[in-house]
């Protein structure tokens, strides 16, 4: 699910023990930053009714509606579940489909391979000049893309466009198609060079042996995490519910703010079961191939 | 055609008619390439409206308010636009009460840096109970007698609810985990660091308990047959052997935690999001777009420390 | 212009590859005739994957020329080496096979050098049937043809040798180049790859030249012998020629032995 490394050789005790000591000294600077106390933690009077009243129900969520008032042709609270569950599907299925497709190509340009010349000829002027431009301005443009947040992107298409659906699959296409070109291109460019160079040196090209290569060893890497990554996007997906979208965030915001807390367990189990699935999914596809 | 030409063709065919191939892995391609060309079609996507004119109009006067406030109709000057920057670092939106720039983006570091730490010494304690080679009745027993069923069941017990409760934790995107936890705790940045380290801890969880299983496990049989308990194995054995893995997986998710934290005050915790969402409530776009330039510098940074950090990590094992 | 079924000879004249400061071979002339075989023998080190790197143009010597039929590689366009490469098959040590790869995908990327990307592509996702004919007939003759839709890496050891080898002839060489190929697997293995390769050379007319570790084997299946150590030719010999002496010339056996008694 994250890309690996490989196995690594253990650490000795002095490092070990300074490892921990600046985890520690990291978290306690922070905690002094924020102001923090454990006091804060346990819950005001207030906080421990809604906390009392919330938990009471995790093991008897809501199987109907649960509002005082439910108005004409509210559909029954199970479909409305469903149907928000679709939506998330739908958004982050859409949103992966064109991330994949800018993953791929932009991954191509971010990654070293294609560019780097027979170990004999030498680059072309080409692969000299424009190649390294190329690259480099991909890396910078892969970089932006996903150093802001798909919620940030959403904000900044509601304020550019307005609410509309297509901008909820583009606010996570766009951080996820950076993501994905990065873990591509590094993937890529960590595949052993060994039959890549036999290729060459059977007369291949340059884009044959990055296709052929180099790209075949990478794949089984880069579709388990293209899988890990829908698994993101399904949760992605759910969260931009909370700025206006249909998704099943919307469902558990106004549920929770009506203090229909059944019903929010009806809508976290319903999540939760679809990204359960997804996460035995994608950890039984990695087992299966990519040894 | 040549008998042997014949025959070839029909051997290449039988061998390509019983060549092996994985249900599962086919069928989950097809599903998955299914699923998202049909995604276009159920999702009410309707170009049209989003490239309306209305919506083009609205882009317009959008990109028009990006532009600092005192440049708004006036042409660009680079030292007015410094000097508004300045005051944003400083007093964050333009409102009363509003903390600074600068210091809510360090306070959203502050918040990821104490939501990693907290997940990573609490996956440290699951990780254990999640491998299956720890958590079994006779760890790296060279060659003990076979352990009783009901030992057996317990230890596979544990480890099938401790893997269940970190797929749980993880299952939870932080945005909804910090909604749920912001009513109940009321300080600023308790919900966001708990939110944070509640996911976090499921996935290091998981990849932590990955890392203790691909162990090398000769040295711990070695020591298993000196008498050591299953404690001092993982104190002794293993836990040096997990680090370098154990650091790496540490940079790469606080990368992922500063990201969040960003978003998080969206909710009205103490992070950059508060000014963003502060802005974007008000209608002021060029404050909300100049935090969130800000926001990508601190995930730009975070990332760059990660990266060193991880490299340093790789270097040393 | 090499033409396809004929024969490739090679010529190294005054040879040197420096990489950095070390120089991996010095002052190099050497004449191999087309359809010869022969046996670049030597401890490791000596140069003998270098020299065969240089033969397919994969290596720049820093002073001398390659000659490969007549053309000098370096006077060569990119074309003019593409074609050179394209023609001379190489068996890696490593094998550099891709191991989640069909078996067939393996065969066909031999021919890589021969297709423009559009065909390539297309060949190497949906075989063509006489493709996949021609696949089934080379890895015939190597003795694996029901291996044909394997994924690579479930074959063992000695079958991805093979398939290396299919590889190499897939491509319709008029040479073949083999670096130790038997390096990693258990002698008696090690003879029967041998053997196969100097067979497949001999029936198809290729001129082959292998590097090789063991000199007992070499003696066994190559008429000449080329010896190497420390970047220089030590001997180029008939195999009647090559014995005990060469052989010590070769891995220093007195000086071993030397510190042997001395201990």
């Amino acid at each position: 699910m994250e890309p690996s490394a490989s196995p690594a050789r253990p650490f000795p005790l002095r490092t070990r023990g300074a490892v921990l000591l600046a985890l520690l000294v990291a978290g306690g600077w922070a905690f002094a930053y924020l102001d923090l106390s454990f006091g804060d933690l346990v819950p005001n009077e207030g906080g421990l009714d809604i906390a009392g009243r919330f938990f009471g129900r995790a093991f008897s969520p809501a199987l109907t509606s649960e509002a005082d008032f439910v108005p004409e042709g509210t559909p029954p609270l199970l479909v409305a579940s469903l149907a928000a569950l679709k939506t998330t599907i739908v958004y982050a299925a859409a949103a992966m489909s064109l991330s994949l497709l800018l993953g791929l190509f932009l991954g191509f340009f971010a990654s070293t391979a294609w560019w780097a010349g027979d170990p004999v000829g030498g680059r072309t002027l080409l692969g000299r000049t424009l190649a390294p431009a190329i690259y480099g301005f991909t890396r910078v443009l892969i970089g932006f893309m996903r150093s802001v947040h798909e919620v940030l992107w959403a904000v900044l298409f509601l304020a550019a466009f307005g609410l509309t659906p297509l901008s909820a699959v583009f606010a996570i296409a766009i951080p996820y198609g950076g993501t994905l070109a990065k873990i591509f291109s590094e993937m890529i460019d960590e595949a052993p060079r060994g039959p890549a160079l036999a290729l060459r040196g059977a007369g291949a090209s340059g884009i044959q042996v990055f296709f052929f290569g180099l790209v075949p060893r990478a794949l089984p890497d880069m579709m388990a995490y293209a899988f890990y990554r829908f698994e993101c996007a399904l949760r992605s997906s759910a969260v931009l519910g909370f700025f206006g979208y249909e998704t099943i965030g919307r469902e558990i915001e106004q549920a929770f703010d009506g203090t229909n807390y059944g019903e929010v367990w009806t809508h976290l189990y319903v999540l939760m079961a679809v990204i359960v699935l997804f996460d035995w999914w994608s950890g039984q596809l990695r087992k299966r191939f990519v040894a | 055609m040549s008998v042997t030409a014949h025959q070839t063709e029909a051997h290449v065919r039988a061998l390509h008619a019983r060549r092996p191939r994985s249900r599962f892995l086919r069928f989950s391609m097809g599903f998955f390439v299914l699923l998202m060309a049909a995604s276009w079609f159920f999702g009410d996507f309707d170009p049209a409206d989003t490239f309306s004119s209305r919506r083009g109009a609205n882009f317009e006067r959008f990109a028009g308010e990006v532009r600092p406030y005192p440049l708004h109709d006036e042409p660009w000057d680079w030292s007015v636009a410094a000097t508004w920057a300045g005051e944003r670092l400083e007093s964050g939106v333009s409102k009363e009460g509003s903390p600074g720039g600068l210091e809510s983006a360090i306070g959203t570091l502050a918040i990821s840096v104490l939501a990693i730490v907290i997940a990573a010494l609490a996956s440290l304690v699951f990780c254990w109970f999640a491998a299956r080679n720890v958590a079994a009745p006779e760890p790296f027993a060279p060659s003990a007698a076979p352990p009783s069923r009901t030992r057996r069941w317990l230890w596979r017990g544990v480890v099938g609810i401790t893997r269940l409760v970190l797929i749980l934790l993880r299952s939870m995107p932080e945005y909804i985990l910090a909604y749920l936890i912001m009513s109940m705790v009321g300080s600023p940045a308790w919900p966001a660091v708990l939110a944070l380290a509640i996911h976090n801890t499921g996935i290091l969880g998981r990849l932590n308990a990955e890392t203790v299983e691909n162990v090398d496990v000769k040295p711990l049989v070695a020591l298993r047959g000196l008498g050591a308990s299953r404690t001092r194995i993982a104190a002794v054995g293993i836990w040096p052997a997990i680090l370098p893995r154990f650091l790496l997986y540490f940079f790469y998710r606080w990368e992922t935690c500063v990201r969040e934290a960003t978003v998080l005050g969206i909710l009205g915790l103490a992070s950059l999001g508060w000014l963003i969402d502060e802005a974007q409530v008000a209608f002021k776009y060029d404050e909300m777009v100049f935090f969130i330039l800000l926001g990508v510098l601190l995930v730009l940074g975070g990332d760059l420390v990660s990266a060193v950090c991880r490299r340093l990590v790789r270097r040393a094992s | 212009m090499i033409m396809p079924g004929t024969a490739s000879g090679f010529r190294l004249e005054g040879v040197t590859v420096r990489f950095g400061e070390l120089a991996a071979l010095q002052d190099i002339d050497l004449a191999i005739a087309p359809g010869d075989a022969v046996a670049l023998v030597g401890p490791s080190g000596a140069g003998k994957s270098t020299l065969l790197r240089l033969l397919n143009g994969m290596v720049r010597p820093s002073a001398g020329s390659v000659h490969v039929n007549g053309d000098v590689l370096a006077e060569l366009s990119r074309a003019g080496l593409k074609r050179v490469r394209a023609s001379i098959g190489f068996v890696h040590q490593d094998l550099s096979l891709i191991p989640n790869l069909r078996v067939i995908q393996n065969v066909l990327a031999g021919r890589l050098g021969r297709q423009g990307l559009l065909v390539s592509a297309r060949s190497m996702l949906f075989p063509r049937r006489a493709d996949a004919a021609r696949a089934y007939e080379i890895l015939e003759r190597v003795g694996i043809p029901e291996k044909l839709y394997e994924r690579t890496d479930s074959l063992s050891g000695g079958q991805q040798q093979r398939v290396a080898l299919a590889r190499a002839l897939f491509q319709q060489p008029v040479a073949l180049l083999a670096d130790e190929p038997v390096s990693s697997v258990d002698p008696a293995r090690a003879r029967d790859t041998v053997e196969l390769l100097t067979r497949v050379s001999r029936e198809e007319g290729l001129t082959l030249v292998m590097s090789i570790h063991n000199l007992e084997l070499a003696r066994a299946c190559f008429p000449r012998l080329v010896g190497l150590r420390q970047g220089r030719i030590v001997f180029d010999r008939s195999r009647e020629e090559v014995g005990d002496d060469e052989f010590h010339a070769l891995y220093d056996l007195e000086a071993a032995e030397m510190l042997a008694d001395g201990a």
